[in-house]
């Protein structure tokens, strides 16, 4: 059962992550990458990482994928384009790098021991939530409040790069 | 607990069979008439000018990223909410000064005005949030 | 019976590589910055996948500071394709060639 929800979860994933990179208007392709978060919140479900499929639907799904569309609009890109101004002329190089990437993340993937059986963690699948927040506080303190100044900077970048410069400084 | 998440599949999959089954089952019995004038916007009275896709203010954007910054703070405090008894004083004070850098970045949004949406009559800065986003060429 | 962990991998490396080829091939600024986030989120898969491999919770964390630091990545890089719109009136990477005109 859990084998079969894998293979559809990934197959969803795969093929609208294929149509992402094939549709021609960016509004079809921000809704095939909302699909793709969607199934990849599915596996975290499997994974045993409940909390984070609950963030990736929040944050990307909700928020981020907002955002973009918030662009295209804004933008006024919400049309179809014509096939040579979408893709670029290094088409076949991209192919040619792309296979060759695959080829070596499979083979270096392909390993013996990661076939094996999982370690078993008790205190990850029943208190999720709690380990992650205790890690936090413990081992992650400093990336934590790291983060909120990472955050910090790009809200006042945000601020500074919307803002329209007066015409004298242009 | 992965069993309860069996729970949340068997809704998703019921609710998108029963559209699509729905949907399927209608087209057997409806008639088809098609009719250019059926897919205008208004089938009667007003024509429409224009089209749909229009370019809106970019004071909605600024508000989206202003929420999506807040989103990623309350995300990153869950955890800290959930086991914040056992760590006491310590805790409060790992939370305080996360919060307190981000108060910094909201304090620098609101002094900066992209937080009114009504923008006040004197523009000492010479702020342009309300003009076009595209200027023409002089 | 689990899934293995080198499923997960292969399908983060799949996911990856189209993230990859997306953004090679792709003009438009916006699908190639959707493209990474894609890549983003194969490497959160294999974050994940790790971290129940080992049955350590470290994987978890980590992928949350990626997404902390996507969030705030995606506001800054939105908010710089909105200047280069006002400046060029394109998106299109091949057009956007030269940083100072």
């Amino acid at each position: 059962m859990e084998t079969a929800v894998f293979y559809v979860l990934a197959t969803i994933a795969v093929a609208s992550a294929v149509l992402l990179v094939l549709f021609r208007n960016p509004v079809y392709s921000a809704l095939s990458l909302v699909a793709t978060l969607f199934a990849v919140a599915g596996l975290f479900v499997l994974l045993n990482a409940y909390f984070l499929a609950a963030v990736q639907i929040i944050v990307y799904a909700g928020a981020v994928m907002v955002l973009f569309l918030f662009v295209i609009m804004l933008l006024n890109l919400g049309h179809s384009e014509a096939l040579e101004s979408t893709v670029g002329r290094y088409r076949l190089t991209g192919v040619i790098f792309l296979c060759a990437l695959l080829v070596a993340q499979l083979t270096a993937v392909g390993t013996r021991q990661l076939r094996g059986p999982v370690a078993e963690n008790e205190a990850l699948r029943t208190e999720n939530v709690q380990t992650l927040g205790k890690l936090l506080y413990t081992d992650f303190l400093f990336p934590f409040e790291v983060a909120s100044i990472i955050l910090l900077v790009a809200l006042i970048g945000v601020v500074v790069l919307v803002k329209r410069e007066t015409p004298e400084t242009t | 607990m992965l069993l309860d998440y069996a729970n949340v599949l068997l809704f998703l999959s019921v609710g998108s069979f029963f559209i699509v089954f729905n949907l399927f089952l209608g087209s057997l019995f409806r008639p088809d008439n098609p009719d250019p004038e059926k897919l205008s916007t208004y089938e009667c009275g007003e024509e429409p000018v224009g089209g749909s896709w229009i370019q809106f203010n970019i004071r909605f954007y600024v508000v989206a990223l202003d929420f999506i910054i807040f989103d990623v703070e309350v995300v990153l405090l869950y955890p800290w909410a959930v086991v914040a008894q056992e760590f006491g004083w310590y805790g409060f004070g790992v939370a305080f000064v996360f919060i307190f850098i981000l108060l910094l970045g909201l304090a620098f949004a609101w002094k900066k005005g992209t937080l009114e949406w009504v923008r006040p009559k004197v523009d000492r800065f010479r702020d342009t949030m309300t003009r076009p986003l595209v200027e023409e060429a002089a | 019976m689990a899934v293995a962990t080198s499923h997960y991998l292969i399908l983060s490396a799949i996911l990856f590589s189209i993230g990859v080829a997306g953004v090679l091939t792709r003009r438009n600024a916006i699908v190639i910055f959707m493209c990474i986030e894609l890549m983003l989120n194969a490497v959160n898969l294999a974050f994940v996948a790790f971290a129940r491999h080992l049955g350590q919770a470290d994987g978890q964390v980590f992928v949350f500071f990626v997404m902390a630091v996507a969030a705030a990545e995606v506001a800054v890089g939105l908010a710089i394709i909105i200047a280069v719109f006002r400046n060029r009136e394109t998106v299109d990477v091949a057009e956007v060639n030269l940083l100072k005109w």
